[in-house]
């Protein structure tokens, strides 16, 4: 392992965390719930324009260091973040650092689909209106029809943009979701187990919409399914009880594990 | 005997029959060698129920009538002219008989008076006879009839819990009685107004001017004296209760944004409860508060800067009530904010919204039918609160829609009326109930609109 | 990264760059506004703050005088002969005696008066009520018979307003309703020390009264104590067996529905509907007397019956079903297992909604004024079927009359009522936190 700006890696990940196209980089992140250590010590790169699955047993910190990145944690009161997590050389943990243009840059996209109870031209106009992104109304129906277009949900739904968003199915919303997200212009997608309550079909469509969104996004995703993260990522991260365990390219990790925690979750032995 | 000897006695029978019932069972499956179905206490219990039950019922029916039917009685030997008069004369020669038999005698009684008086006191000392014997009887047939039912086969905690099934679903049967009650004391009372006054007139007239001292008796032709036109009223409550609602809502709303959606635990746990200590004071206390703090404030405030203020102004009772209303529009506002699910907020927050933005465009909007809800819940109660405006609202009937005269309410009106002595056949003491029929039919439907709104909307997040 | 070629068509998506650019211009003016939003809910909670701290203050600051009153301390012969004619302490015969003669002889050897009008100016000084104190305290003290005491009395509310200074010396003698030969009594007996300002046992022990110096709650007290265990005996037992009922074996059918609207609406009817349900059932349907404690219970009953009954129910509501699946599944009967497991349970909360409803009870006013609790009632009543008044109602009497004297008392009042309210919840969150289970 390379030394990279002076800073040791934890010893127990297995496999290089770093990167040479790194969009975000972590170094020595802890997490903790009041006294409850939720990370412990992580360092890891997330590659530009490419899928990054985190994948690990529940209640292994995936999901919370996912939330890390773009500072949703900090709507928990009781989390604390240490350590630094750089975006273009800055922390974004840093106290000059406003969440408002950083969640911009960073979308998130929910476990359970949460579209506003607006229609779905509000749902996905809401970003660019309070961000300021359009110019014009016109201007404003292109970003929408553009975003609708890219989470290829824009056929499906071109006829009653002014019905209810709620009142799509799980697999649209969630589609929607990712639109919304879109219209905004985020350079980073984090998805959080986007897929966990939808049914093979529309998590197919996902899948397939995740692969045409990296070749514009950098996208990091959490999954509890091993089969997901192998179809969709570049590579992949694999966490137990707070730590990074093992990581690497996708194929490789699952192929020939190193550590023996990464190759008993992926032979099922756990998880 | 009097009840309360009754009632211990009755207690006595019933706990007798509990130990005798008790002592049954001990003896009789000692002899029949069976093990009794249910556990003792059981046996002891049945016979005790149904020796006390039925007879404290039998008590307080006879308590309740005898009064009743003894001024039916007493009709009789009231001379022709007082019995074929009008109501008031009759209650009042009623009440002069009660109180000579009780030997409380003002001046010289007629001589028919004092005879009634002596039938009277003969049929009350029957009916309490009569109850005595009733109770007793049955409290001593009903126990031994248990009693003898007494035996090892005898299923008696079965029957001794559908006894108290029984009387639970009595229980529950008193909310029902008590809103059975409310509409027959007012709906009857309210007819009879409106057989002297008109429904129109007293829904659309623009005049409330009730006569004073009776002056305007059923029958005496004199009822056109006094006008009973309720638009000043209602105009009055209103005009109170918006403004009330104009302080109350912005603020109590504003208060549950910031406790639901900025305020830190520690900060939401001190602010809470110091905001329920507003809806605990009693009303009468922000009476006091308006009438004597208030009210003198802003009529100095108001002629500093040359406004003719009344010295009871709309304006300082509804300020006081919008204070005594915050908590309750805060409290509901924050419960339906906090039911906004979590996701939503994400979203906003994960979309990049601060968290105004998240709160104005996400959550409120969400929020908004239970916000509605609360709302009518608060003019609801606005409407219906009784004492900041009789202490400092006032009585005159000013139909005006400026805050700095004085105006009067609903509720002052009905206070003002019926509190102190009434001449129950009068066109003002009946005015009061047609009131309270119109106030408890707004409150009513606030309500059920304010409640149905609430149950969409858990429907929604459930 | 994501630049278009210049030969695609335009994309209406802009540039994470630019986007971000935009996104950093727009955020000046949404801080701004995300400023003021959150000032307006700091204002908001402010003024909530500050009205309850005006509304105590206001009340602290007229109240707190008001548990003291004025007092002046004379040398009085307790002369047998005069004050208790027949020898033998009865009522009967202090009241023939001169009780009020011997007071005030020991007011003018103090202030050495002589002449009618002087005399008459004097006896005004001090409070209508020494008599019945001097008499009261030959009761308690018959072996000081025929020896001089140091007694204190209480003065009259105008001297008492006046030397708290509400009652300026510089006003025109007309206009104040304290001469000048008043004046100079008070004085007199200020320079000698005579005068003292001392908790008032009058407000505390003494009832009813016209007399602002004599005026005390403790009447009022007990009504209110009396009125509460009639509404508790009632509200309680029903309630709970209605909430017990409905949420564990009522049939889910059109009469349970029913009653359920029932009793959620009779939480919203106006209090004051109560009292005239009150007025035509109890008082006028079935004869019961006015003004007594027992339908005062009884209307306040009705009333925090819905209180009690939703609390209840949510109490109830929270029992675990394994609990109650337990129970059952080793033979206890529907009946055995709500009230040997679920009733223990649920009694922590039903006890605390309980205790917020006998508050809202204690505070209430406009159905008492229904029923006739508003009369003017000196004697302390002894049971539940004697007249008497509550300590609301008591306040708003008091707060209708003129005299400065009764804003202090009635604001003295609303302190006492307060500390009871206090007391009571508490008490409630006392209980809640002491005996809540966590399953």
């Amino acid at each position: 392992m390379d030394n990279f700006n002076g800073i040791e890696p934890p010893m127990d990940t297995v496999g290089n965390i770093r990167v040479n196209n790194a969009r975000i980089m972590c170094n020595n992140v802890f997490v903790h719930y009041s006294d409850k250590r939720a990370i412990d010590n992580l360092s890891l790169d997330i590659e530009a324009q490419k899928v990054t699955a985190f994948i690990g047993p529940s209640g292994c910190g995936k999901s919370t260091f996912l939330r890390c990145l773009n500072r949703m944690n900090d709507t928990i009161a009781t989390c604390s973040v240490t350590g630094e997590i750089l975006l273009d050389n800055q922390d974004i943990y840093a106290p000059e650092i406003d969440v408002v243009p950083l969640r911009a840059r960073i979308g998130m996209v929910f476990q359970k689909a949460n579209p506003f109870p607006k229609s779905i031209f509000d749902n996905v106009a809401y970003g660019p209106k309070i961000h300021g992104l359009a110019e014009s109304k016109s201007h404003l129906e292109n970003q929408v029809e553009e975003a609708l277009r890219r989470a290829g949900l824009w056929e499906e739904v071109k006829d009653r943009l002014d019905q209810p968003g709620t009142g799509l199915s799980g697999g649209q919303q969630q589609r929607l979701c990712i639109a919304r997200t879109i219209a905004v212009s985020p350079e980073i997608i984090l998805m959080d187990e986007p897929c966990s309550a939808l049914d093979p079909i529309a998590t197919a469509k996902i899948e397939e919409l995740i692969e045409e969104l990296s070749e514009k996004y950098t996208i990091v995703i959490v999954t509890h399914s091993m089969q997901q993260a192998a179809r969709v990522s570049h590579r992949t991260a694999y966490f137990h009880l707070g730590r990074l365990i093992e990581v690497g390219a996708t194929k490789e990790l699952f192929t020939s594990p190193h550590h023996k925690l990464t190759e008993n979750y992926i032979t099922g032995r756990f998880g | 005997m009097d009840v309360r000897t009754l009632i211990f006695l009755v207690g006595v029978i019933g706990l007798s029959f509990y130990f005798l019932g008790r002592y049954r069972i001990v003896t009789q499956s000692a002899q029949a060698v069976q093990r009794p179905h249910s556990l003792l206490h059981y046996y002891g219990l049945y016979p005790f129920f149904l020796a006390i039950i039925p007879s404290c019922f039998i008590i307080a029916i006879m308590q309740v009538a005898d009064g009743f039917v003894l001024s039916i009685l007493i009709e009789q030997y009231l001379p022709a002219d007082i019995r074929g008069g009008d109501e008031f004369n009759k209650t009042i020669t009623l009440s002069r008989i009660e109180n000579i038999a009780s030997g409380v005698i003002f001046g010289s009684p007629e001589d028919w008076l004092i005879a009634a008086a002596n039938k009277w006191l003969i049929w009350s000392e029957r009916a309490q006879l009569t109850t005595t014997i009733l109770a007793i009887s049955s409290s001593i047939l009903l126990g031994s009839y248990a009693y003898m039912k007494v035996n090892p086969g005898f299923r008696s905690r079965n029957a001794v819990e559908q006894i108290i099934l029984v009387m639970m679903m009595f229980c529950s049967g008193v909310a029902i009685l008590t809103t059975i009650g409310i509409i027959f004391s007012v709906i009857f009372e309210s007819l009879r107004f409106f057989a002297l006054v008109s429904p129109m007139e007293f829904l659309m007239g623009l005049t409330w001017n009730p006569q004073f001292e009776g002056a305007e008796r059923a029958g005496s032709g004199q009822e056109g004296l006094a006008t009973y036109g309720s638009v000043p009223l209602f105009a009055g409550t209103f005009l109170i209760s918006a403004i009330a609602l104009t302080v109350a809502v912005p603020v109590g709303l504003m208060a549950a944004i910031y406790l639901s959606e900025y305020a830190s635990p520690r900060i939401r746990a001190t602010v809470k409860p110091l905001m329920e200590i507003l809806a605990g004071i009693p009303t009468v206390v922000y009476g006091f508060f308006a009438a004597l703090t208030v009210a003198p404030l802003v009529r100095g405030a108001g002629e500093s800067i040359g406004l003719t203020v009344a010295s009871e102004s709309a304006l300082a009772a509804g300020l006081v009530m919008g204070i005594m209303i915050i908590p309750f529009v805060s409290s509901l506002s924050d419960d339906v904010i906090n039911a906004v699910p979590q996701s939503l907020r994400d979203a906003a927050l994960g979309l990049g919204s601060t968290r105004s933005e998240m709160t104005k465009q996400v959550v409120l909007p969400a929020a908004l039918p239970g916000i509605v809800a609360s709302v009518l819940l608060a003019v609801s109660r606005a409407v219906g609160e009784t004492m900041i405006v009789v202490m400092a609202a006032g009585l005159a009937a000013n139909l005006s829609a400026n805050p700095l005269d004085a105006v009067t309410t609903v509720t002052a009106q009905i206070v003002t009326i019926l509190v102190g002595d009434q001449e129950f056949e009068s066109a003002k003491t009946l005015s009061a109930f047609a009131l309270a029929l119109t106030l408890i039919v707004i409150t009513l439907v606030l309500n059920l609109i304010a409640l149905q709104i609430v149950k969409k909307y858990r429907e929604q997040y459930d | 990264m994501t630049n278009t070629p210049d030969n695609a068509p335009k994309s209406a998506i802009l540039s994470p760059q630019d986007a971000e650019a935009r996104v950093r211009a727009s955020m000046a003016t949404r801080r701004n506004r995300e400023t003021r939003f959150r000032m307006w809910g700091i204002a908001a909670i402010a003024l909530s703050m500050c009205f309850l701290v005006t509304l105590f203050g206001t009340i602290m600051s007229k109240g707190i005088p008001g548990f003291f009153q004025y007092y002046v301390t004379l040398d009085v012969t307790l002369d047998r002969e005069r004050l208790d004619p027949a020898g033998d302490l009865s009522d009967q015969s202090l009241f023939d005696g001169d009780a009020r003669g011997l007071v005030r002889d020991a007011l003018f050897s103090t202030l050495q008066v002589s002449g009618r009008s002087n005399r008459k100016a004097a006896g005004k000084l001090i409070s209508l009520g020494s008599d019945e104190r001097l008499r009261d305290y030959v009761r308690t003290h018959p072996e000081q018979l025929d020896s001089e005491q140091s007694l204190k009395f209480a003065l009259d509310d105008d001297v008492d307003s006046f030397l708290r200074g509400f009652i300026s010396r510089d006003t025109p003698e007309s206009d104040r309703r304290i001469n000048d030969k008043a004046i100079g009594f008070i004085d007199q007996l200020q320079e000698a020390g005579l005068i003292s300002y001392e908790i008032s046992d009058y407000l505390f022990f003494g009832s009813a009264s016209r007399n602002a110096e004599m005026a005390g709650i403790k009447g009022a007290f007990i009504g209110s104590i009396l009125t509460l265990a009639v509404c508790l005996s009632l509200a309680f037992p029903i309630g709970i067996a209605s909430a017990l009922y409905l949420e564990e074996f009522a049939p889910k059918n059109r009469l349970t529905e029913i009653i359920e609207i029932n009793i959620n609406n009779l939480a919203a009817v106006p209090s004051v509907v109560f009292g005239i349900l009150g007025l035509a059932i109890f008082i006028n349907i079935f004869g019961l007397p006015r003004s007594i404690p027992l339908i005062g219970g009884m209307v306040l009953a009705l009333m925090t019956l819905p209180t009690i009954i939703i609390s209840s129910r949510a109490a109830i509501r929270a029992v675990p079903p394994s609990i109650r699946d337990g129970a059952l599944g080793i033979g206890a009967s529907k009946m055995q297992t709500t009230f040997h497991h679920v009733l223990p349970l649920a009694l922590p909360g039903m006890l605390t909604g309980t205790i917020i409803g006998m508050a809202q009870a204690l505070g209430e006013t406009a159905p008492l004024l229904m029923i006739g609790m508003v009369a003017f009632i000196v004697d302390i009543p002894g049971s539940i079927t004697d007249p008497g008044t509550v300590l609301p109602v008591q306040i708003f009497m008091w707060a209708d009359f003129a005299e400065r004297m009764f804003i202090q008392k009635t604001s003295s009042a609303i302190m006492v009522l307060l500390a009871f309210l206090v007391v009571m919840n508490s008490f409630a969150v006392w209980l809640r936190k002491k005996l809540e289970r966590r399953w």
